[in-house]
């Protein structure tokens, strides 16, 4: 294997290959900043799709129907909640800056309204999120006007069952009930989303699908679906299929590997660098060093390894699963620079007994600190360096997964971290100067 | 093979051990999530009842003796998608080439040995085991018929064993031995560039398939042989023509085996695309008056598990150029994103038709969802695999190398090069 080296420059770097990673590659692209972004394949591919802001308040349980006046009501009560430090405004930016550049690129979404929408989850049970993909706008209207409708699922998916999500909507919309057809040419053992999102790409598939979903039906003129419904054109693909079947038809998601996080990684894959962005997307970036001119990002990938210098940089690593944070015996530390994380004291208070405790665990709420302008504190409360910043999950003080906050948090801080980074190097260029 | 008994005297591997042995730096098992991702994105899935996730399931609860016997790991073509999507980096191909490695020569399958056996058998490294006197013969031979049959080439070169040439050019076994006129375009067009090349009659051959056996030895004779023959004519740069595994063999085997070699390793759409921009392939699409439609298949060996998105950039870019823009469309998911289409690995050779139509399912669908009349591919396990699957499932493509296209566009396409042509490209010709 001859190892080539490549070296690239670029004005920022973003690390992380999330939700906050790709927003703040978009926020760049917006502001005509010259952009990087490494990271290995983050959870964007376990994503739901559904775009959520603010769902529920931290501890209390309680869902929030509109998540700005939510985000008030946090200042009361989690007033170092990352979302808190956001102006409203300009997390509404953000969130019409990412959803319109997701239109763009071929996956349309909902705009952010003033109220949260209340979605269907892969188990039929429901949840509050402010944008969601076109595929599956039509399933919160069918559910807010109870209107009758068939759940289809397929023979060999493993991970969404319509009887289960009619069975746990029944109560709230008695019109519901559930199908199970078998998928064109996909008769036997387990069957993915994903394999099936492609197979419909294929027209003759579609043809085929359209059929059964007819039959399926019966008299019901709205149905939904696992989400599968294509992989790089979800809007077309949806769009014919209601037109071969004069239905109205939805999509919900499935548990992962689902379909809309593939859709928007690969959508990302492909645009990035088509935009101008050197994408890195699978290689864990394995060293950062700064100096007087900015920094230097150390990785490698299949062909050899690679150098990107930067004058600024976003941490977007995200927690524990993408390998920003990590647990050990004696506490939590941040991979990449070693930057202090809040933590609870001791491992011991990390968990409350019971997993599923409403007020959630403290773990959950470590991260780093930042200051006003995004940038992470070493160990005496000032800046790490004056040209890195942080966005994202990786960010303390929140409970993402109970918050339903997590592309909130991402978006919002992305937002501001690249706001800043573009302050920061306006005032090096003019000094440049 | 599916019905077939396999023979408890398959040794056992202690697959978590090594597995754990080969993780890469940052990944780790601890964080496995069992999403799936890896099976939902392989094309194997479900073949012997087996998936990616299962395996390093089945790996970590000590399966050995299962995952020591299973025809599985002859069905995983080791294109690597499944470590390309999982957010933990975990490398399933790796264990398979271990239980490839670890199969009874006899019981493994025939095809894939026997290719191997062959391609030690003689000096040429050829798994058609055609000798380097029969490979200077044919060459020798189509030459001059190019000669005097296209008087536009009467100075055509293919020079043979010449010392200090720029350019040491592997050729695949396949042109020579079936289909020798295949040969013809890439001359024409190092002619048209002016490249000082050679080729070789030791180690000249494209093919590698005792990787494919799990063989390291094998491997790392066959490789030896090839660098030999390089470093003997002192060659600059060893072009790969348009095969992937011939280059991921060699490639990865250079440091894998810390060998020594004097010369750069290159593929050939590299410089298709470098002596385009240059201007020394004077390539355009005004021929493509009809909008005919494209799409191009990017080999594992060399884009997801070698160059990554630099060599299917350049690809794009010589496609494009010379079909039109409008005429390309790419398929989905692509670059190092893309499917295996179940040629690779030695599926070909396997004997497992069944299971290879299976997994070429996929890449079926994505040829099928382009809706493009061509598919264009640097590699000959894809060109063999993508014709038989559109064959089987009833496509109406046809699949073509990027040297024939090259030709057609600078109109210097000799009667007898048009193999892969249907009647739309010919009616453009003629």
């Amino acid at each position: 294997m001859r190892e080539e080296a490549r070296h690239f420059e670029t004005e920022l770097a973003v690390i992380g290959s999330g939700i906050a990673g790709f927003a703040a590659s978009i926020f760049a692209l917006n502001r005509k900043i010259d952009t990087a972004q490494v990271g290995n394949t983050g959870a964007v591919a376990y994503t739901t799709g559904y775009l959520d802001l603010l769902g529920s308040i931290e501890g209390s349980g309680v869902a929030v129907d509109n998540p700005w006046d939510g985000i008030e009501q946090l200042k009361k009560t989690h007033p170092d909640h990352p979302l808190c430090q956001v102006p409203a405004g300009d997390i509404r930016k953000g969130f019409e800056q990412f959803t319109a550049f997701l239109g763009e690129c071929g996956i349309a979404y909902s705009a952010p309204h003033d109220s949260n929408l209340t979605a269907l989850t892969p188990a039929g049970t429901l949840k509050k999120t402010l944008c969601v993909p076109a595929t599956m706008a039509a399933g919160p209207k069918a559910f807010a006007a109870k209107t009758p409708c068939v759940i289809i699922d397929f023979k060999g998916l493993k991970g969404f069952s319509a009887r289960q999500v009619v069975a746990n909507l029944q109560d709230k919309w008695p019109s519901l009930s559930a199908e199970r057809i078998t998928f064109p040419a996909m008769d036997k053992g387990e069957i993915y989303p994903e394999v099936m999102a492609r197979a419909l790409e294929v027209p003759a598939t579609r043809q085929e699908l359209a059929v059964l979903l007819k039959q399926a039906a019966g008299d019901a003129k709205v149905i939904g679906l696992p989400a599968l419904l294509g992989m790089h054109e979800p809007d077309k693909v949806r769009t014919e299929l209601e037109q071969l079947t004069g239905l109205q038809i939805f999509e919900i998601p499935t548990m992962p590997p689902s379909v809309p996080g593939i859709r928007l990684r690969e959508m990302f894959e492909q645009v990035f660098p088509q935009k101008g962005i050197t994408l890195i997307p699978q290689q864990k970036v394995v060293s950062l060093d700064f100096d007087a001119g900015g920094a230097l990002l150390t990785l490698s990938d299949n062909y050899g390894p690679i150098t990107i210098r930067c004058k600024a940089v976003i941490l977007a690593t995200g927690r524990f699963l993408s390998g920003g944070l990590e647990a050990h015996i004696t506490g939590i530390t941040e991979s990449l620079l070693d930057l202090p994380v809040t933590q609870p004291e001791n491992r011991t208070d990390w968990y409350l007994d019971s997993y599923t405790d409403r007020r959630g665990h403290a773990i959950h709420k470590a991260g780093i600190e930042v200051d006003v302008s995004y940038r992470p504190l070493d160990k005496n409360g000032t800046p790490y360096n004056e040209c890195l910043f942080a966005a994202g999950i990786i960010l303390a003080h929140q409970d993402w997964i109970r918050g339903r906050s997590g592309a909130g948090i991402a978006i919002a801080t992305a937002y501001k971290a690249v706001e800043a980074a573009e302050k920061f190097l306006h005032a090096a260029h003019a000094l440049h100067k | 093979m599916s019905d077939k008994k396999i023979p408890t005297i398959i040794p056992t591997i202690n697959f978590k051990e090594k597995a754990i042995e080969l993780l890469p730096e940052g990944a780790s098992f601890e964080a496995c999530l069992t999403c799936g991702l890896c099976s939902s994105g392989c094309p194997a899935s479900g073949i012997e009842n087996m998936d990616p996730r299962k395996f390093i399931r089945m790996a970590m609860l000590g399966m050995d003796e299962e995952l020591s016997t299973t025809p599985w790991v002859w069905c995983c073509t080791q294109c690597k998608r499944c470590q390309h999507v999982c957010p933990m980096s975990i490398d399933i191909s790796q264990l398979v080439f271990l239980a490839r490695g670890n199969w009874p020569q006899e019981e493994k399958p025939s095809g894939i040995v026997r290719s191997c056996q062959l391609i030690r058998s003689t000096d040429s490294t050829s798994a058609m085991g055609l000798p380097p006197e029969d490979f200077v013969f044919v060459v020798e031979d189509v030459l001059e018929e190019v000669r005097e049959t296209q008087p536009a080439f009467k100075n055509l070169q293919a020079p043979m064993d010449k010392k200090g040439a720029h350019f040491f050019v592997n050729q695949n076994s396949r042109e020579p031995m079936s289909e020798p006129d295949e040969m013809v375009p890439l001359w024409k067009i190092f002619d048209l560039v002016g490249a000082d090349w050679t080729y070789s009659s030791k180690g000249w051959a494209a093919e590698n398939f005792c990787m494919f056996s799990g063989d390291e030895e094998a491997w790392y004779e066959v490789i030896k042989k090839r660098v030999e023959a390089v470093n003997e004519l002192g060659c600059k740069v060893w072009l790969n023509t348009e095969c992937g595994h011939s280059y991921y063999t060699m490639w990865n085997a250079l440091n894998r085996f810390g060998m020594e070699a004097d010369f750069k390793l290159e593929s050939l759409i590299t410089y298709y695309a470098e002596w385009i921009r240059e201007g020394k392939l004077p390539v355009n699409s005004k021929w493509n008056t009809k909008n005919i439609k494209f799409t191009v298949q990017d080999p594992c060996m060399i884009v997801r598990k070698a160059y990554g998105e630099s060599i299917a950039d350049d690809m794009r870019f010589v496609v494009k150029t010379l079909i039109g823009e409008e005429n390309f469309i790419d398929m989905q998911p692509n670059r190092s994103a893309n499917y295996c289409c179940g040629g690779g690995g030695g599926f070909l050779q396997a004997g497992m038709t069944d299971h290879r139509r299976t997994y070429g399912k996929r890449k079926f669908d994505q040829i099928a969802a382009t809706g493009a009349a061509y598919v264009l591919t640097p590699c000959h396990n894809c060109h063999s695999q993508m014709e038989d699957i559109g064959h089987h499932y009833g496509g109406n493509y046809g699949v073509v190398h990027f040297w024939t296209l090259i030709c057609l566009s600078l109109g210097i396409l000799g009667e007898n090069e048009r193999t892969y042509l249907g009647p739309d490209l010919l009616a453009l010709i003629d």
